[in-house]
C-alpha cells in the first residue's frame, strides 16, 4: 500500500482521536477528562472530511466540540464537589470487563479486518450540503420534523428538571 | 293420574326453593307454601295410589346419559310397593308439617325449617319413585343430606352438631356399602333397571356367591338407612333434632328407605338364602337389642328412637323369611303410629319442656288430647288386639314361624314382651303418679298440632285392617299381584292360632309388670334389676356401643390420622422446607446480585452479549 | 485512488466504541459516563458515514442519518445533565455507585 496523503491524514486523526479516548480513561481529574475527549471529537470530525462529508464534519465540530462538551462543563462546574475521580475499588470487576470486551473487540474485528467492498465511484463531495439538504427536505422530511418535537421535548424536559423545585430548594 | 306423578316430589321442591331464595323474608308464613305444596303432593299420591288399583304398574324413562353402548336412564315407576310409599311419605310430611306449624312457632329460623322438610320430602319422594339403582342413589344420599340439615337444626348446640355429623357419616359407611354393591351389581348385569337386574339375576348371570355378597353389600346401605345393629348408635343421637324432624325422618319416613330398600330389591334377596339368613338374623339380633336398651332409657325421645331401631329390626327380620308382605305392611302401620307417638311426645315435651320421663307424670288429667292420643299410640305398637301393630306383628311373627326359623320367633315373641313393656313404662311415667314437673301451668298444644295427630291415630287403629286373617288379605294380595314369581307369592303367612293368642298374651303380660311397677307401684321398680347393677349400667350405657366404636374405630382413626399428619409434617414438610429453603437460598444469591448499581448491571449485560458474540465467532457464522 | 480501506474506518470506530463502552461501566463520575456514551455514539456515527461512502451503493442517506444521530445525542446529553443535576441536589453526589436507591 503506497503512503498517500489521504492515508497519512487518516493515520494521524485515527492516532489522536484513540489518544483522547485513552486519555479519557486514565485522566484522573475530570475537567482534564472533557479537554482529552474534545481532540477525539475534533479529529473525528476530521475523518468526516475525509469521508467526504463536509457538511457533517461542521455539524460536528459545532455540536460536539462546541454545545456537548461545554454543557458537560457546565455539569461538571454545577455539580463538582470532588476534583478528580477516584477509580472505582473492584479490580476483579474491571479485569472482567475487560475481558468481555476484548473478546467482543477480537469477535467484532474477526467479522470486520477483511470486509472487502469495491469502491464505487461518488459524487458525495460535490455539493454535499446541498445534497443533504435536498434529501432532508424531500426524503426525510418527517422524520426531519419527528426530530424538531424530540428536540422540542427533550428541551422541556431538561428544563422541568433541571428547574429547583421552591419547596425543596427552601428545605436544602 | 300415574303419568303426571312426576310432580308429586316436585311440589315440595318448590316449597324448597321458594323458602329458600325467599330468604327467610317469609318467616311463619313460609309454612303455608310447604303445607298447600304438600297437601297437593299428598292429593297427587292418592290419586295415584287409587289408579294403580285399577290399573298396571306405570313405568316411564328417558336416556339421560349414553356410554358407549350403555344407556342410563331417568324417569320413575309407579308401582304398588312405590305407590303405597308415596302416599305415606306425603301424608305423614303433611302431617308434621301442620303439627310443625305449632311446634316450631316463634323459631327463628322458621321458613328454613320448612324449606329442609321441604327438601327432605321431595328426596324421600324422588327416592321412592326412582325406576332404577342409580337414581335411587341419587335420591338415597340427598335424603341423607337432608336429614344432616334437619338434625343440625340446632346447629348452636354443640350435641346436634356432633349428632348430625354422626348421622352422616354412620349412614355414609352404609352408603359404600351400597354404591359398591349397585357397582358390582352394574358390572354383573350391565343395568341399573330393576326390571333388567331381577330378569339377569334370575337367568343365573352372577354366581351364587356373587349374588350374596351383593345382597350383603345392599343390605349394608339398608342397615346403616335403617339404624340396624351395629350402625344403629345414630339413630337415638339423632333426637337432638326437633321433634316434627323426628317424627317424619327417624320415625316414619328415612329410616324406612333401608326396609324399602330390601323391599324393592327383594328378589335379590330371595336369591340368596344365606343373604337371606343375614338379614333376618341382624333385624331379629336389632330388634331385641334396641328393645332392652329402650327398658331402662329416661329420655322419652330416646325411648321412642330405641323403639324405632327394635321395630325397624322387626320389619327386617319379616323381610329375612321371606316375609315380604309382613315387612311392608309392618313398615306402613308403623309409620302411622310411631309418627303419632313422636308427635305426642312432641306435644308432652311442648307442655312441659323436658325430655326426662323422670320430671314428667300425672300428666292424665292435664293433657286431655294428648294422653289419649299417646295411649292409642303405645297400644298400637304394643300390639294391643285389633289396632294396627297387632296385626301387622301377628303377621311377623306368622312369617318367622312359617319360615321355620324358631330361634328368630323366639326373638321376635320376647321383643314383643319387651316392647309392650317399655311402652307402657313410658305412658306410666308421664301420665299417672305424682307430677314431678317444674312447670305448674300446663297447657294442651294448640289444635294444628292436635289435629295432624288425631288423623294419624285415626289411622294407628284402623290401618291395619288392611291385611287381617279374618277380613280378608287385600294388601298382601294386591302387593304381590303380577309380581308372584319375583316376591315369592305369598301373600299372606298362615300359622297356628295359638301365635296369635301368644302374641296377645306376651303384649297384655308387658302391659300388666308396667302397670304393676309404674303405675300401681305394687311391684318395686328394682323388682326387675336393681338401679345399680351391671347389667342395668350396661343397658343404659347401651351396651357401651358408642364407647366400644370410640375405643376401637375412634382411636384406629385416631392413630392412623397422627402417623399420617407425622408423615406429612416431617417427611412432605421436610421435603417442602427443603425445596423452599434452597428456592430461598438461590434468591438471596439473586438478590446480592442486585446492587442497584447500574453500571454493574450493564457490565453484566454486556458479558452475556461478548460470550455470545465470542462463541458465535469462535464456532461459526460467517467464518466458516 | 487507493484511499483507505473500509475496515480501517471500521476498526478505528470499533476501538472508539470499545473506550467509550469501558469509561461508561467504569467510571465512577455521572458527567464523564455521560460523555463516554456520546463517544461511542460518535463512533457509530463514524460507521455510517463511512458506509455511506465505501459501501455497496453510496448515497448521501448515511450522512443524513448521521446527522439525526447527532440530535439525538444532543437531546441525550441535555436530558442526562438535567437528571443529573435533579439527582444531585436530591443526593449531593454524582457519583454512578451511590446511586442505587432503586434497588430495594
Amino acid at each position: 500500500m503506497t503512503l498517500s496523503g489521504e492515508l497519512i491524514a487518516f493515520f494521524g486523526l485515527a492516532l489522536v482521536a484513540i489518544l483522547g479516548g485513552v486519555l479519557l480513561i486514565t485522566l484522573t481529574k475530570v475537567v482534564h477528562m472533557v479537554i482529552a475527549l474534545v481532540f477525539t471529537f475534533l479529529s473525528i470530525a476530521g475523518i468526516y472530511l475525509l469521508l467526504s462529508a463536509e457538511f457533517v464534519a461542521v455539524v460536528q465540530i459545532l455540536i460536539y466540540s462546541g454545545a456537548i462538551t461545554i454543557v458537560m462543563l457546565f455539569g461538571i462546574m454545577l455539580t463538582k464537589h470532588q476534583e478528580s475521580d477516584e477509580p472505582a475499588k473492584g479490580g476483579w470487576g474491571k479485569i472482567t470487563l475487560l475481558l468481555a470486551i476484548a473478546g467482543f473487540a477480537v469477535a467484532v474485528y474477526l467479522g470486520i479486518y477483511n470486509l472487502d467492498i469495491p469502491v464505487q465511484p461518488a459524487t458525495l463531495h460535490e455539493e454535499n450540503t446541498k445534497q443533504i439538504g435536498i434529501e432532508l427536505f424531500s426524503k426525510y422530511v418527517i422524520p426531519f420534523e419527528v426530530m424538531s418535537v424530540l428536540l422540542l421535548v427533550a428541551l422541556v424536559g431538561a428544563i422541568v428538571l433541571a428547574k429547583k423545585d421552591d419547596e425543596e430548594g427552601d428545605q436544602s | 293420574m300415574m303419568e303426571n306423578a312426576w310432580l308429586i316430589p316436585i311440589f315440595p321442591l318448590v316449597t324448597f326453593l321458594v323458602l329458600l331464595l325467599s330468604g327467610g323474608r317469609l318467616r311463619e308464613r313460609g309454612a303455608y307454601i310447604g303445607i298447600i305444596c304438600t297437601l297437593a303432593s299428598f292429593i297427587l299420591s292418592l290419586l295415584v295410589l287409587m289408579e294403580r288399583f285399577k290399573e298396571p304398574t306405570y313405568k316411564i324413562t328417558i336416556d339421560w346419559l349414553s356410554i358407549g353402548g350403555t344407556q342410563l336412564k331417568a324417569g320413575f315407576e309407579i308401582n304398588q310397593l312405590n305407590a303405597l310409599m308415596l302416599v305415606i311419605v306425603s301424608l305423614v310430611s303433611l302431617l308434621v308439617q301442620l303439627y310443625s306449624k305449632g311446634y316450631m312457632k316463634g323459631e327463628e329460623r322458621f321458613s328454613t325449617f320448612y324449606a329442609y322438610l321441604g327438601f327432605f320430602t321431595f328426596a324421600m319422594l324422588g327416592l321412592v319413585m326412582a325406576p332404577n339403582l342409580l337414581q335411587l342413589y341419587f335420591f338415597w344420599e340427598l335424603v341423607g343430606v337432608g336429614s344432616f340439615l334437619l338434625i343440625g337444626f340446632y346447629y348452636y348446640k354443640q350435641e346436634a352438631k356432633n349428632a348430625a355429623k354422626k348421622a352422616f357419616i354412620m349412614t355414609r359407611i352404609g352408603d359404600v356399602g351400597l354404591l359398591v354393591g349397585i357397582i358390582l351389581l352394574f358390572w354383573g348385569t350391565g343395568s341399573f333397571e330393576y326390571g333388567e337386574i331381577f330378569q339377569a339375576v334370575q337367568s343365573g348371570v352372577i354366581s351364587n356367591e356373587g349374588l350374596t355378597l351383593i345382597a350383603i353389600l345392599i343390605f349394608i346401605g339398608a342397615v346403616g338407612k335403617s339404624g340396624q345393629f351395629p350402625l344403629h348408635s345414630w339413630l337415638p343421637d339423632a333426637m337432638e333434632g326437633p321433634t316434627p324432624v323426628s317424627a317424619l325422618i327417624h320415625a316414619a319416613t328415612m329410616v324406612a328407605a333401608g326396609v324399602y330398600l330390601v323391599a324393592t330389591m327383594f328378589p335379590l334377596f330371595l336369591a340368596s338364602s344365606a343373604a337371606m339368613q343375614v338379614v333376618a338374623i341382624t333385624g331379629g339380633f336389632t330388634a331385641i337389642f334396641a328393645a332392652s336398651i329402650a327398658l331402662v332409657q329416661k329420655d322419652v325421645k330416646r325411648v321412642l328412637a330405641y323403639s324405632t331401631v327394635s321395630q325397624l329390626g322387626f320389619m327386617m327380620l319379616a323381610l329375612g323369611t321371606a316375609g315380604y308382605v309382613a315387612g311392608v305392611f309392618h313398615l306402613m302401620t308403623h309409620a302411622f303410629f310411631k309418627a303419632l307417638l313422636f308427635l305426642a311426645a312432641g306435644s308432652v315435651i311442648h307442655a312441659i319442656h323436658t325430655q326426662d320421663i323422670e320430671k314428667m307424670g300425672g300428666l292424665w288429667g292435664k293433657l286431655n288430647w294428648t294422653g289419649p292420643l299417646f295411649l292409642t299410640g303405645t297400644l298400637a305398637i304394643s300390639g294391643f288386639p285389633l289396632l294396627s301393630g297387632f296385626f301387622s306383628k301377628d303377621e311377623i311373627l306368622m312369617a318367622a314361624w312359617e319360615n321355620g326359623n324358631y330361634l328368630l320367633f323366639a326373638l321376635a315373641v320376647i321383643t314383643s314382651f319387651l316392647t309392650a313393656f317399655y311402652m307402657f313404662r313410658l305412658f306410666f311415667m308421664i301420665f299417672t303418679g305424682e307430677s314431678r314437673s317444674q312447670v305448674k301451668q300446663v297447657k294442651e298444644s294448640p289444635s294444628i298440632m292436635l289435629l295432624p295427630m288425631l288423623v294419624l291415630a285415626f289411622l294407628a287403629v284402623i290401618s291395619g285392617y288392611v291385611q287381617t286373617p279374618w277380613f280378608g288379605t287385600f294388601l298382601g294380595e294386591w302387593l304381590m299381584e303380577g309380581n308372584e314369581t319375583l316376591l315369592g307369592g305369598n301373600s299372606h303367612s298362615e300359622g297356628p292360632v295359638w301365635i296369635m293368642v301368644m302374641a296377645v298374651l306376651v303384649s297384655l303380660a308387658g302391659i300388666f309388670l308396667a302397670y304393676m311397677i309404674y303405675a300401681k307401684k305394687k311391684l318395686p321398680r328394682s323388682w326387675l334389676v336393681q338401679e345399680n347393677n351391671e347389667f342395668y349400667r350396661v343397658l343404659d350405657n347401651k351396651y357401651y356401643i358408642d364407647e366400644i366404636y370410640h375405643f376401637t374405630v375412634g382411636y384406629a382413626i385416631k392413630g392412623l390420622s397422627l402417623f399420617l399428619s407425622y408423615i406429612e409434617r416431617f417427611i412432605v414438610g421436610g421435603v417442602v422446607s427443603t425445596v423452599t429453603i434452597s428456592i430461598e437460598g438461590l434468591g438471596k444469591i439473586g438478590s446480592k446480585l442486585q446492587t442497584g448499581q447500574v453500571q454493574r448491571y450493564g457490565m453484566i449485560a454486556f458479558l452475556g452479549l461478548a460470550v455470545l458474540l465470542v462463541i458465535f465467532a469462535v464456532t461459526g457464522g460467517y467464518l466458516r | 485512488m487507493t484511499g483507505v480501506p473500509l475496515s480501517a474506518y471500521l476498526v478505528l470506530a470499533l476501538v472508539l466504541f470499545c473506550i467509550g463502552l469501558y469509561g461508561a461501566l467504569t467510571k465512577r463520575n455521572a458527567v464523564i459516563v455521560l460523555i463516554s456514551i456520546e463517544l461511542m455514539l460518535n463512533a457509530a456515527n463514524i460507521n455510517l458515514v463511512a458506509f455511506s461512502k465505501l459501501g455497496v451503493t453510496p448515497s448521501i442517506t448515511g450522512q443524513v442519518f448521521s446527522l439525526f444521530t447527532i440530535t439525538i445525542a444532543a437531546a441525550e446529553a441535555a436530558v442526562g445533565l438535567a437528571i443529573l443535576m435533579s439527582l444531585y441536589r436530591n443526593r449531593k453526589t454524582v457519583n454512578v455507585d451511590e446511586m442505587d436507591i432503586m434497588k430495594h
